[in-house]
Parts: structure tokens; C-alpha cells; sequence
């Protein structure tokens, strides 16, 4: 009977009891550290986090249920607000972690790009400098092929002078040998080739034309025959006579083998003459034929 | 009469359980401090965040140190929340080591670029 009453007397204490219990319960409202752990997991959970560190939000993930679990059982518990600040933790050392795989990720990224540019730079610097190798080669070359042809013609040269000075100690034994601005100049007396007036080699003046002939073929050099008289009678006749004479000489050198095409022939009359023309002997040595032979042109 | 002697039972049940008859969490606390080793000697004191997460793990050190003896369950837990802290200001650290080192290979890929400009 007696527990009939405790009994009876329990029931609405314990409803009461627990009326103010649920009632306290839905008035709780989450911490402030629960709430930041709930968002901070979101984050974790939402972003490049999850796929780059999924263990370390894995384990974030666990310290929140711990978390929500003491929040559950014992909310007024201080290590409850510990679980969920050490859930809070988790999740940004979660991001972090990620945040530095990320940038290992853009950093090897970077290395990469940078060995491949580096290469591609290495490899258009060989490739302009076997380009300037080649072209040094090509330089050496044709420098060698320069000096050669130098030397060749240096030679040649140095024979051409030999040769001259042969012919011209040659040439100096019959007529008068002189060097002026226009190159070697043989000059003949137009005695010694000519009659008066007239323009036929004399017999002995072929024979020196013919020694002269020896000792110039061969050497290639451009030649003119310039025909001189003296001021005796009219211009226009010496002008002929002149060229006439000078044409003789150069007809029969061309015919003793010097090439038609190095020996012209020009009648000069009574211009530039060598000596005074109011004396027998003046007049006797600007009659005269003059050899030029050119400097060979290179 | 009964009623009382159960309540008081119970609570002491309970007193119990919040940690006093726990050890103290010596060991934990020697890990927690080796974390915060580790963490300044990752270089956290040199980032602003990364130094205010080893700061609150040196504050949580010191709290639990003077939990313990009195609420070891408490301490323990406070140790805990102290070496997360920790490990914290490390990966902070070494997240803002990997983003300078990440910039550094990026200028010199501008660089060498010839943009002489940064990502």
C-alpha cells in the first residue's frame, strides 16, 4: 500500500522531472566552438581538401562526431568544448596540409615548365652556335682559299716582274727604256724604222721589232704604239703619217704573236714632244715611236 | 532514507568518473610538448598564423599542467586540444614554406620567360 503511494506520488515528480529535462535540451543552442567546427569541416569537406588530403579530413570528420556525440551527452561539459575545438583543429590542419600539397603540386608545376623551357633555350643556343661553328668553318675556309689565290698571285706577280725585267734588260740592249705614269715606255727613233715620209718598216727595224716581239709575248700586259713626228708640214699630214706609223709597228708585232686585242695603235703628229723642234736633233728624237706597255690590269 | 543514501552513492560514483581517480596524463603531456618542439623548430614562429596556433598550444600546456593532480580527465583532454595546436602551427608553417617555394620556381619561370612578371 505504502509503495502504491510512493509510487503514485513518483510518477508525476519524475514526469516533471523529465518535462524540464527535454525542455533544456531544446533550449540548448550549439557553442560557439561547435558551430565553428561544423562550418570549418564544410569547408574541408566542399574543397580541393577533401581530394587532396582525404586522410586528415577523414580524421577530422571523427573528431567532429566525437565532438557532436559529448555535445549529445554532457553539454555543459567543459571538455566538451574542448572535442569541439580539437574537431575545429583537425579540419584546418586538414586545409593546410592540403594547401601545402597544392603548392608542391605548382612548385613541381613550375620546376617542370622551367627544365622544359631551359631545355628548349639549351637547345637553340646549340643549335645558333653550331650555325656560327659552321659558319667560322665556311669563314676559314674561304680565308684559306683567299690567302692561297693571294699567295698564287703573288707569285704570279713576282714571275711577271722577273719576266719584265728579263725583257725589258732585253729590249733596253735596243731602244730606250723608260717607266713614266703610263707604265713601261720602249721608245724607237723614227729613223731607225722609217724612211722619210713614208711608213714601211725598214728591214733592221723589223729585226728589233722582232726582238722586242720576243721578249713581250707571253706577258699578257696591254700595249699601245703611239706614233710621233715632228712639226715639220701640216697637222692633219702628220696627224696620218703618225697614226699610219704607229699602226705599222703594231701590224707587225701582232703578226710576231702579240694578241690583236692588248696592242692598240694611236698617231699622235706633233704632240708631246720630247725635245725642241727648232733643232736638226730636236726634231730627229721627237720623230719617234713609242711602246706602251700598260700595267697588267688585275 | 534509502533514496538519500543511493543519491550519495551515485554522485561520488560520479565524482569519480570526472578524472580525480585517473593517472595523471605524464605522458601525454611529454608529447604535446615534443609536438611544440617540432612545431617551432618548423619554422611557426615565423608565420603570423602559424605562431598564434603555437601560442595557444603553449597556453593549453601550461592550463593542463595545472589541471592535473586536480581533474586529470580534464588535463588529458586539454593536452589533447594542446598538441592539435601544435601540429597546427606546423602544417600552417610548412603550407606557407611550400607557397613561397611554389612563387620562387614561378618568378624564375617568368624570368627566364622574359616577362620578368609574377604568377
Amino acid at each position: 500500500m505504502k509503495s502504491i503511494r510512493l509510487t503514485a506520488k513518483a510518477v508525476p515528480l519524475a514526469a516533471a522531472l523529465l518535462g524540464a529535462l527535454v525542455g533544456a535540451c531544446a533550449e540548448h543552442i550549439p557553442p560557439r566552438a561547435l558551430v565553428d567546427a561544423r562550418a570549418e569541416f564544410a569547408r574541408a569537406k566542399s574543397g580541393i581538401t577533401i581530394q587532396l588530403d582525404p586522410t586528415d579530413v577523414h580524421e577530422a570528420d571523427l573528431a567532429l562526431q566525437r565532438a557532436e556525440s559529448a555535445w549529445n551527452d554532457s553539454p555543459d561539459e567543459p571538455i566538451t568544448i574542448d572535442l569541439a575545438i580539437l574537431a575545429q583543429r583537425k579540419a584546418q590542419i586538414a586545409e593546410a596540409e592540403a594547401a601545402s600539397l597544392k603548392a608542391q603540386q605548382d612548385a613541381d608545376e613550375a620546376k617542370r615548365a622551367l627544365t622544359t623551357a631551359m631545355s628548349s633555350q639549351l637547345q637553340a643556343a646549340r643549335g645558333q652556335l653550331d650555325q656560327t661553328k659552321q659558319a667560322l668553318n665556311k669563314t676559314q675556309e674561304q680565308l684559306q682559299a683567299e690567302q692561297k689565290a693571294a699567295a698564287e698571285q703573288s707569285q704570279k706577280l713576282a714571275d711577271l716582274e722577273a719576266k719584265l725585267k728579263d725583257a725589258r734588260d732585253t729590249i733596253a740592249k735596243i731602244a730606250a727604256v723608260k717607266d713614266d705614269d703610263r707604265g713601261m715606255v720602249i721608245t724607237l727613233q723614227g729613223e731607225v724604222l722609217f724612211q722619210t715620209n713614208k711608213w714601211d718598216l725598214k728591214a733592221g727595224a723589223m729585226a728589233k721589232l722582232d726582238q722586242i716581239a720576243d721578249a713581250l709575248r707571253g706577258k699578257e700586259q696591254p700595249m699601245i704604239v703611239y706614233g710621233y713626228t715632228d712639226n715639220v708640214g701640216t697637222r692633219d699630214y702628220n696627224m696620218d703619217l703618225s697614226q699610219k706609223r704607229a699602226s705599222s709597228v703594231r701590224d707587225y708585232l701582232v703578226s710576231k704573236g702579240i694578241p690583236q686585242d692588248l696592242i692598240t695603235a694611236q698617231g699622235k703628229g706633233p704632240d708631246g714632244p720630247v725635245s725642241d723642234n727648232t733643232s736638226l736633233e730636236g726634231r730627229a728624237a721627237n720623230r719617234r715611236v713609242e711602246i706602251v706597255v700598260q700595267p697588267k690590269k688585275s | 532514507m534509502r533514496i538519500r543514501i543511493v543519491t550519495t552513492a551515485l554522485l561520488s560514483t560520479l565524482a569519480a568518473a570526472c578524472g580525480s581517480s585517473l593517472p595523471p596524463p605524464n605522458d601525454e603531456w611529454a608529447q604535446a610538448q615534443a609536438d611544440l618542439g617540432r612545431a617551432e623548430a618548423g619554422g611557426a614562429p615565423s608565420v603570423p598564423d602559424a605562431k598564434l596556433h603555437l601560442q595557444l598550444a603553449a597556453e593549453d600546456l601550461q592550463k593542463s599542467k595545472d589541471l592535473m593532480g586536480q581533474d586529470n580527465r580534464r588535463a588529458e583532454s586539454v593536452i589533447a586540444l594542446a598538441r592539435v595546436e601544435a601540429q597546427l602551427a606546423l602544417s600552417l608553417a610548412k603550407a606557407s614554406q611550400a607557397r613561397q617555394a611554389a612563387d620562387l620556381a614561378q618568378q624564375d619561370l617568368q624570368k627566364l620567360k622574359g616577362t620578368g612578371g609574377t604568377p
